[in-house]
Formats: C-alpha cells, structure tokens, sequence
C-alpha cells in the first residue's frame, strides 16, 4: 500500500508541474469567455436538467450492476462447490435475462 | 515498501510514461502528422504556453477534480498489472479493483462536462455514460470469465493458470469483448463518441493548457492500461520462448495497444443509441455464454 | 526568459486552425484545408484548443460578429487569419506562414480579457417534450462557426438533453455577391465542347468528395475523411488521371465495405422520393454517401490512354486550375440545376426534430447543401 501512496505522489507532484509550469509560461490572467456556440451567446446555463432518453436501460443496469457483486466471489468458489454453483448462477442470469427480453420488447434499448 | 515494489513502482511509472507518449505519437503519426516522434512533445509544449481560459460561471473544482480524476484512475488501474516481473499491488482481489477503478472514468467525464457550463461538453459527459451502461456489463462478464478459469481474482493466479493455455485461446468471445470494452473505457476511436468532433471535441471542449494537457495525458495513459491489462488476463502475461518475462509483457502490450491505436484511424464511431441494443441483445448473452462454457470446463 | 520562447517555436509549428467558411470562400477554405493538411496540421474543433482562426471568405455582418465571439474565446497566443475569396494559393501559404512567425513571437497575448460582463444569462427554462414530459430547454445554435459544417447555414435549436426538439433552418446574410465555387465557369452556351462537360464532372466529383470528407468526419471516421479531402485537393488541381482513378476507386471501395459505417448511417435522414425532390437526395445518409461514391472517377480498363492534360498551367495545387479528369459516371446536367440545394434548406427543419446531436450532424452532413446556389433571398424554415 505504501508503494500505492508514493505512486499517487508522483502523480500528484507530476500534476502539479504541468499547472505550475502552465502558470509561469503561460499569459497572464484567465481569459473569460463565454462557451462555444458557434459563435453566439448562451441565453440559458448549460447546466440543467438533462433528458436522459436511456433511463430504463440503467433500471435494467442496476439490476444486472448488483447481481455482478455477486458474481466476483462466485467465480472463485466454483471449482469448489461444483455443478450446483453453476446451476444456481445461471439459473439467477437466466431470469434476468428473461427481464432484458422484456425490456428490449419494449424497446428500452432503442431509446433514440 | 519493500525493495522489490519500489522497483515495481518506479517501472510502472516509466512504463506508462512511455507508452503514453508512444500511443500519442503512433496516433498523430498515423494521423497524417510529419515528424510524428516530436508531435507529443510539441503539442505538450503548445498547451503549457497556452492561456488559461474559463467559460461562464463554471464549477472550477468540479472541472478540476475531474480532469486530475483521469491519469489517477488509470494508475491506480495499473497498479494490480504486473509491471517487470511483479505489480505494485499484489492484492486478492486484483481484478475487482481493476474494474473499480475504471469505473472512476464515469464520474471524471461527466464532471468535467457538467462542471464547464457549456453544452457540448455536457452532451459528451451524457454520452458517456451511455457508453458506460453498454460496455460495462459485457466487460464484466469478460472479467468474471477470466477469474473463473483462473479460479483466483489476483491477477498474479491468472497469469499462471495461463500455464498450459492461453485464455485467449479459450475464451475468444471474452477476448472480444474485452478489446470493444477497452476502447469504450479509454474513448477511444470508434467508441469516442464522448469527445467526438459532432459535438466540438465533447467533454474537453472547454478546456484549454495545462487542464487540456492533464486531460490528454490521462486519456492516453487509460489507453496504455487497458491495453496492458488485456496481457496478464488474456495472453498469458509474460509467458515466451527465449525472452525473459518482462520483455514479452513489453511486446504483447505494444502490439495491443498499436493495434486499438489503429483501429481508431480505421473505424467510424459507434453511436450508442445503436449500440446499446447490439451490447444487451447481442453481447451479453454471449459472453454469459462463454462465462457458462468456462464454467462447466473448471467444474472437478 | 529563453524556455518560454523556445516553447513557443516549437508550439508554433503545429498550430491547431479553427477554419471558418463564410459564404463564397468555398475556394479559400479549400486552399486552407490543402495547406495545413500538407504542413500536418491537426484541425481544431472549438476554439478553446485552436491557436489559429482562419476565417475563409467574406464574413460579412452577421459571420463576422460570430467570429468576434467565437475570437474572444481563442486562448492566447492566438492569430486571426482572413483569406480571401480570392486569394491565391500562395497568398495564403503565405498568410499561414506569418501566422507561424506571430505564433512564435507569442501571437496576440489577450491578457484577461473580461468577456462575461455584462451580458445576463438566464437558468434554463422548462418545455414540454416529446413524451409529454416538463423538461429544461436549451437555445443551441448550430453555425454559422463550426467544424465540418456548410458555410453559411445556420440551424437555430431547441434542445432538451440532447434532442432537437425544435429547429429553425436559414441562411447568415453573405458578406459579398459571387458564385458557386461547385458550378464552373462556363464559356458561351454554344461554345460547350468536351473540355466543358469534363471540368464539369470533375468539379462534381470534387464536391462530392468535399461532402464526404465532411460526412466522414462527422461519423467519426478521421482517416477516410482525410483520405477523402486528399483525393479532393488531387483532383482539383489536375494531378496525373489515371492514378488519381485507381486511388478514387480504392477509396470508394474502402469506404463501401465498411459494415460499421453501413450500421451508424442507415436509416438517418430519410427523404421520401415526392415531386421536386432531386433523386440524389432520395434515401438515407448511406444512400446519398453511396450515391457521392458513384460520382467519384473509375478506372477505364478499355481506354489505356491516360486522358490528356490540357495545358501546363497548373501552379501549385491551385483548385481555380484547369485539369481533365472525367466522372465514371456521366453527368450530363448542369450541377446544381436541379435545385437540390434549395430543397435541402426546405427539409431540413423537419429531418432534424427529434434527431439527438449526433444525427443531426450527419443529417446535415449527408445532405450538405452548398448554399453558395441559392438565390439571394435567403430562406427560413421552421420545425
């Protein structure tokens, strides 16, 4: 862990450089602008409320995302516990998959 | 730390320095740049001369955070990865934080697009996390995959399971997978939807100097440890005749990581909002697929 | 202090070009592109990581106040280039060159520029979207600077995420009269010989190969389009013919076999075959892609004769010169007679509502109307 930290020391010191460097060679003062839109002016902030078209998909990526938690421990234990391991496994993946087959007949995936 | 890991360590940030910039040049030489060997040195000391710039009212920390966010998460990435002839951190439960810390690239992009206040930066951080909930699960199933033929989650165990075979070799589908799901994590070419030029580079849009430069190296150095990572777990690490160990690290790294530099010239972009259908209908069944195969061969 | 000018040499030797095209700077823009692309330069995609503003053409007022906006936001040092409509192909090697020596001598240092003061942004409002749902809307103008994009049009959106929910389609005021760089000059109507209709389908298969390396690199496609734009560049300034077909020909092969390309394309943009809508711009992104390639020259196995260069004129790449170089496939038509130009600038509004960002650039990009030929009244569609 040790070798960790200092990794993440010289990173950091590396980091460091580049904007110390940045700030002596680079000209003075922070030049405001406003942000690129073609060459107009923004007339709302950017930031806001997104639509976020694919909104089922991560309903559907959750479920799978905590089912994977799972997953890690099992793939070492396998070997060990045998066949009813594999069974169970998929028997689990097999009714979530039967969820992206309903998902995808209701085309949460073509959110476009 | 022991003498060893130092050695580790110091290697492993040579290492990706290297890459890194060899990454840069492969791409501005294949790029149609002349003199391409010096372009990441010269476009580096463009951006160091460069002045700062802010966009309206933005969330500098957030912008900030995300930007450095990048080359830390691809180190911390890179320190399970045996770097000469061992990792930095020989951990248990190598291939898990692997997996977590590539995931910090979500939280690194959507923060610096939200966080410039500007809209097409904020587009590509969406994008990406579009991406992210189509490649992530393929790509963790490619890993488990991994892990269960190994039976270990330290990538060490991997290595030598890879003994006799290669897991490319039985488990191509899993290779597969994990190449596509390498280019989504480092967005990079057909997957670099996120800082596509549709939408005016996308997340780094605002972002000029030193943040453009941090940003850049991080990218390139997330490239670098996908490609690197793709070796221990799937061709045998440092496994070859004649030449010691690191150096067939060194080569098959290389040729991964030319080949995901090529296909960024040779491919068009993948959208998501066709790939996304294509990653849950086609690829995932797949590699569950390949993950049951495995599973029923290391079964005693 | 000496590092920091030795930065700034080595920095100055690859700039990164914002290029804005104005309304009949089609020929400079095409210059511009030829020339950087031959000193390697990387084109930049937003101002925030150019060095360089190249604006091709006369902006006139309402280009050259987007410029303005968009010069305020180049990080310094930074350099404005204006070529001309007609500028020379050695005046604006020229321009770039001093553009160089600026950019090493530390360019135009803006210092702190306050570019926020004063003008009052609002937080997003709320509309109702698509699926009936109250969401933020954003006002995004598309043009009249952006990368890859037709000079001159402008596309003023309505966005809620990334979607267009509404769109309204014109033209920016020009900044001087002229032509089409796509329509050649023609001598008098009964003086049309084969030299005519061979510059003729040569300029067309330029174009197309402009429109393409436009199309490409919206798809994210940066090698094909670079290769696209080189053909184009060869072609326009009458290079040898016969090898020029072989490399249009393998590049349209290259681009054809594409699955990925066929995957992102089809199905954008469809334009239904009605009255008045020219067949080139009938299907979807991939047909009109495909149709591009048709127009491209092919080699002709059965004329082992390399088609005569007409004259030794040819200076440097200069795309104004003269050079034969016949189409595969006849066109017998006046390019742009057809109007398609204009129907575009009709369909366009209705296309891109509903489209996310992305479509909606390839949209445009498949349907890359030369606004040049349009007539002066410029156009507004609404979505």
């Amino acid at each position: 862990m040790g070798a960790v930290l200092w990794l993440v020391g010289v990173l950091a010191v590396g980091v460091a450089g580049v904007y110390a460097a940045s700030a002596v060679l680079s000209p003075r003062g922070v030049a405001g602008s406003g942000p690129f839109l073609s060459g107009a002016w923004p007339r709302e902030h950017a930031m806001s409320r997104f639509h976020v078209r694919w909104y089922a998909v991560t309903l559907v990526f959750l479920a799978f995302d905590m089912e994977m938690v799972f997953m890690y421990p099992w793939a070492v234990v396998v070997a060990e516990v045998g066949a009813m391991a594999v069974v169970e496994m998929f028997a689990f993946l097999g009714l979530l998959l039967v969820g992206v087959l309903y998902a995808w007949r209701e085309g949460a995936f073509r959110w476009a | 730390m022991d003498e060893g890991t130092g050695a580790a360590a110091v290697s492993l940030v040579v290492s990706l320095a290297v890459l890194a910039y060899g990454a840069a040049a492969l791409d501005a030489g294949l790029g149609g740049a002349r003199g391409a060997a010096g372009a990441p040195l010269r476009e580096a000391a463009r951006l160091l001369v460069q002045g700062r710039r802010r966009t309206l009212v933005p969330d500098t920390l957030l912008v900030r955070t995300g930007t450095v966010l990048l080359p830390l998460a691809a180190l911390l990435a890179a320190t399970v990865l045996p770097a000469g002839d061992r990792p930095v951190l020989d951990s248990g439960v190598g291939i898990v934080w692997f997996n977590a810390m590539e995931v910090c690239v979500w939280g690194a992009l959507w923060l610096v697009g939200w966080g410039v206040n500007s809209v097409y930066p904020l587009i590509g951080g969406y994008r990406f996390l579009a991406q992210g909930l189509s490649y992530e699960l393929p790509h963790m199933f490619a890993l488990i995959t991994v892990a269960l033929g190994a039976g270990s989650l330290r990538i060490a165990d991997v290595v030598a399971a890879q003994r006799e075979v290669w897991f490319v070799v039985w488990m191509p589908v899993a290779f597969v997978v994990y190449l596509v799901s390498a280019l989504a994590m480092a967005f990079w070419g057909p997957m670099g939807e996120p800082v596509g030029r549709n939408v005016a580079g996308g997340v780094p849009a605002e972002l000029s100097g030193a943040d453009r430069l941090v940003f850049a190296a991080g990218r390139y150095a997330l490239l670098v440890v996908v490609a690197a990572a793709a070796v221990p777990l799937f061709l045998g690490g440092g496994a070859g005749p004649v030449l010691p160990g690191w150096a067939w690290t060194a080569v098959k790294t290389v040729a991964v990581l030319g080949g995901l530099v090529l296909v960024g010239q040779r491919v068009p972009a993948v959208r998501m909002d066709r790939f996304t259908e294509f990653a849950w209908v086609v690829l995932i069944p797949l590699t569950l697929l390949q993950t049951l195969v495995v599973a029923i061969v290391v079964l005693p | 202090m000496g590092v920091r000018e030795w930065l700034l040499r080595q920095a100055a030797l690859r700039p990164r070009p914002l290029v804005v095209g104005c309304p009949y700077g089609t020929r400079a823009r095409l210059l511009v592109e030829a020339e950087a692309d031959r000193r390697g330069w990387v084109a930049a995609a937003a101002p925030a990581e150019a060095g360089l503003l190249v604006v091709c053409g006369a902006a006139g007022s309402e280009i050259g106040q987007a410029v303005e906006v968009v010069w305020e936001a180049v990080p310094a040092p930074r350099v404005l280039v204006e070529a001309a409509s007609d500028a020379s192909a050695g005046a604006v090697r020229r321009a770039l060159d001093d553009a160089v020596a600026e950019l090493a001598a530390g360019g135009l240092d803006g210092g702190a520029r306050h570019g926020d003061a004063g003008r009052p942004v609002a937080m997003a409002g709320r509309g109702r979207d698509r699926d009936g749902l109250t969401l933020d809307r954003l006002h995004v103008p598309l043009g009249p600077v952006l990368a890859d994009w037709p000079a001159g049009l402008v596309v003023e959106t309505v966005l809620q995420g990334d979607v267009i929910q509404e769109a309204v389609v014109r033209a920016a005021s020009a900044g001087a009269d002229g032509v089409s760089f796509w329509d050649p000059p023609r001598r008098d109507e009964t003086d049309r010989d084969e030299t005519d209709r061979d510059e003729t389908e040569r300029r067309e298969a330029a174009r197309c190969l402009d429109s393409l390396g436009r199309l490409l690199a919206v798809a994210g496609w940066p090698g094909a389009a670079r290769e696209a734009r080189r053909l184009r560049d060869r072609l326009l300034a009458g290079a040898a013919p016969a090898g020029l077909r072989r490399d249009c020909e393998r590049f349209a092969r290259r681009v054809r076999r594409s699955r990925v390309l066929r995957w992102m394309l089809r199905g954008v943009g469809p334009v239904e075959g009605r009255a008045g809508v020219p067949e080139r711009l009938r299907g979807d992104a991939l047909d009109r892609a495909y149709g591009w390639l048709d127009t491209l020259p092919s080699p002709l196995p059965d004329d082992p004769a390399p088609a005569t260069q007409n004259g030794g004129s040819r200076h440097d790449g200069d795309p104004g010169g003269a050079g034969a170089c016949g189409g595969g496939q006849r066109v017998d038509r006046v390019v742009g007679a057809d109007g398609a130009d204009g129907v575009v600038l009709g369909l366009l509004a209705g296309l891109l509502v509903g489209a996310e960002s992305a479509v909606a650039r390839l949209i445009v990009a498949s349907l890359d109307p030369d606004l040049d030929r349009l007539p002066a009244s410029a156009a507004v569609r609404r979505g």
